[in-house]
């Protein structure tokens, strides 16, 4: 028998109105802010706002590729005028060359951490060592400890190893960070592969190098996109540590640079947006091709299920 | 071919001992079985042999080299499993040329050694496909396929056929008779199945608690179980076992008396086990039947004997019988079984 009409459309007009909002939630800021990013100063700060660009420009974009060429001094920072989102902040020039930073940290801590994470995780999830839970509450127990709390000992770390205002500062730091992690989510995926393939492919001749090449890896795509996506972001995005360990611009990330903007002398609210739409295309185009690695069903057929 | 010896083989997990001190020696292409139920420790041993169960103590050699230590891959066995174990992302093809490729063999080599098992095993027509496009039995052929490509000495099979059909079962433990009499390799069978373990076996060790409680032929199991455990073990319907003492060279449970050619000692408590054929007919010994379960080939009774006695009598179809009628059935003593009670073992 067929279900009454009414609850249908009920239920029909409850998910999609429960969704549009899950949506306006998630989405809004990201809207508002590529929004924001092509108007005027002028435009962003008028009451009420305009959620859409009147005037379309891409002003502050032009500026942020041509601020290297900028000199920015006291006076001619004057002549600018916020409102009108011809006024560029002093440290401009730095924003092109941070995004650098940021992509080269990134990319480092992304495959060290895939490196790491993957053969710490095959060795505890596959081999039968003495010692294995330990080694596992140990890993884990590293990210009991709130990050802030390790701020001032990895800086004198740091500061020892000699590497402070440098990429490997950040790079080694984000790695104590993230490695932890997906280990755990690699120790789980990998746990989840059927132990007869780990046996089939010993018998059939491998090592567990060539074990973790030809069966784990190929099985954990999923596993390893998200690894990936999670150590790429978490470096993107981190503002703590790179504050404390960078001084100057050879080594600031983008985080860094953008949130000097708002403490400049003025803000400008459309050059700082035109900034943020800048910093999140890099995660998106990283989301964007992934996503479709992110699928679940890869050992289907496997064993007998 | 290899010859396998285990040597006092010992496998333990803390307290617990899944193999105690294994003793066996597997002989060139012979196809041994391990049976017996879950956790006797027949898949342990199996384990042990193929190198992914460390050794806890004991000695395993192939042929004169001793093999306790070296890693699965050195060792040159090949497995099959229950589950199939099939790569999911590889094809058919690549699953079969997986060791091959491991080897280093050249592309051509391991093209033909592919064509070769697949043509065996009927599977040229799925090389393409992936092993979730294929049937429970298509996969194990294909496991198999995996196995013989690499033309071992040892093959080790971890109840391959218990997750397919009755059907599929008996034609795939024919195709498995098979590929032991052409490639004349070395095989160690572990199965729960007696059916599987009586029409394959050369030999079958059966197992429990980590012991091999007998080791003999397939007719030798059946016909000379060493303890009630072997004795309950084979055999379908089981066979019958009824507790008594020894009275005046004859077996005896209240009025149900049966004259034995050897008896034990006087007064000696037994079990005594009759294979439920071990049956002829118009005899001296009387029954009341109590169930008739004709199968097609064959009947099986249960009836109630004097004393009190329930059997299970397995008896040509031709035999009529109906609920409630009294029958008369001869036992021959030869075919009897008389086990000690105490020790569970053969007297």
């Amino acid at each position: 028998m067929k279900k009454p009409l009414a609850p249908r459309v009920t239920r029909a007009i409850l998910l999609t109105l429960f969704s549009a909002l899950f949506v306006l939630y998630v989405a809004g800021p990201v809207a508002w802010l590529v929004s924001s990013s092509l108007q005027s100063e002028a435009e962003i700060t008028r009451v009420p706002p305009n959620w859409l660009p009147q005037n379309p420009s891409i002003a502050n974009f032009e500026a942020i590729f041509s601020a290297a060429d900028r000199v920015v001094t006291y006076e001619n920072r004057r002549q600018g005028e916020a409102l009108t989102s011809s006024f560029l902040p002093s440290g401009a020039a730095n924003l092109l060359p941070a995004m650098r930073n940021s992509l080269v940290i990134g990319l480092w801590v992304a495959a060290l951490n895939l490196l790491l994470s993957v053969t710490a995780a095959y060795a505890i999830a596959v081999i039968d060592f003495r010692g294995r839970r330990a080694t596992l509450y140990t890993v884990l127990a590293t990210r009991v400890v709130p990050d802030i709390a390790l701020v001032v000992p990895l800086f004198l770390v740091i500061r020892n190893l000699g590497l402070i205002n440098s990429l490997g500062a950040l790079v080694v730091t984000y790695l104590a960070i993230t490695v932890p992690f997906t280990i755990f989510i690699l120790i789980s995926y990998f746990e989840g592969i059927p132990r007869d393939l780990y046996r089939a492919a010993r018998i059939d001749g491998c090592g567990h190098g060539r074990a973790l090449w030809h069966v784990y890896l190929p099985l954990s795509l999923p596993a390893l996109v998200a690894s990936l996506t999670f150590a790429f972001l978490t470096s993107w995005n981190e503002f703590v540590f790179a504050l404390v360990l960078t001084q100057n611009v050879a080594a600031q990330t983008l985080p860094i640079i953008i949130s000097g903007f708002i403490m400049d002398f003025t803000t400008s609210f459309s050059f700082v947006n035109a900034a943020g739409v800048i910093a999140i295309i890099p995660p998106v185009l990283m989301a964007v091709v992934f996503q479709r690695y992110i699928v679940s069903g890869l050992t289907a057929g496997a064993v007998k299920g | 071919m290899a010859r396998i010896t285990c040597a006092a083989l010992t496998k333990s997990y803390g307290a617990v001992l899944a193999v105690d001190a294994l003793e066996l020696s597997i002989g060139h292409g012979e196809f041994m079985v391990l049976l017996g139920p879950s956790g006797c420790g027949k898949t342990t041993t199996l384990n042990m042999i193929a190198g992914l169960e460390e050794i806890s103590a004991g000695r395993l050699l192939f042929d004169e080299t001793e093999v306790t230590w070296t890693p699965p891959h050195k060792r040159e066995v090949a497995m099959v499993f229950q589950s199939y174990a099939l790569y999911p992302n590889k094809t058919v093809r690549e699953n079969i040329a997986f060791p091959l490729r491991l080897r280093g063999q050249s592309a051509s080599e391991i093209e033909r050694a592919v064509g070769a098992a697949a043509e065996q095993l009927e599977i040229t027509h799925l090389l393409g496909r992936r092993p979730n496009e294929l049937s429970g039995g298509q996969r194990q052929r294909v496991a198999l396929g995996r196995a013989i490509v690499r033309k071992p000495s040892v093959f080790l099979m971890d109840e391959p056929l218990s997750n397919l059909d009755a059907t599929l079962r008996l034609s795939m433990r024919g195709l498995i008779k098979r590929l032991h009499q052409e490639l004349k390799a070395t095989f160690v069978y572990v199965t729960h199945d007696q059916a599987e373990a009586m029409t394959l076996a050369d030999r079958i060790a059966v197992m429990k608690g980590g012991l091999i409680q007998q080791l003999d032929t397939p007719e030798g199991i059946y016909e000379r179980p060493a303890n009630i455990f072997v004795a309950g073990f084979l055999g379908s319907p089981p066979i019958n076992l009824v507790e008594g003492v020894i009275a005046g060279g004859a077996f005896t449970r209240g009025d149900f008396r049966l004259a034995l050619t050897n008896p034990p000692q006087e007064g000696r408590a037994v079990v005594l086990g009759l294979r439920p054929e071990d049956v002829s007919a118009g005899g001296d010994v009387t029954a009341r039947v109590e169930l008739v379960s004709p199968l097609g080939s064959e009947t099986h009774l249960d009836v109630l004997a004097e004393g009190g006695v329930a059997l299970t009598l397995r008896v040509p179809k031709e035999w009529r019988a109906a609920p409630g009628d009294r029958l008369s059935f001869g036992i021959d003593p030869a075919r009897l079984h008389i086990f000690d009670k105490a020790s569970e073992t053969r007297l």
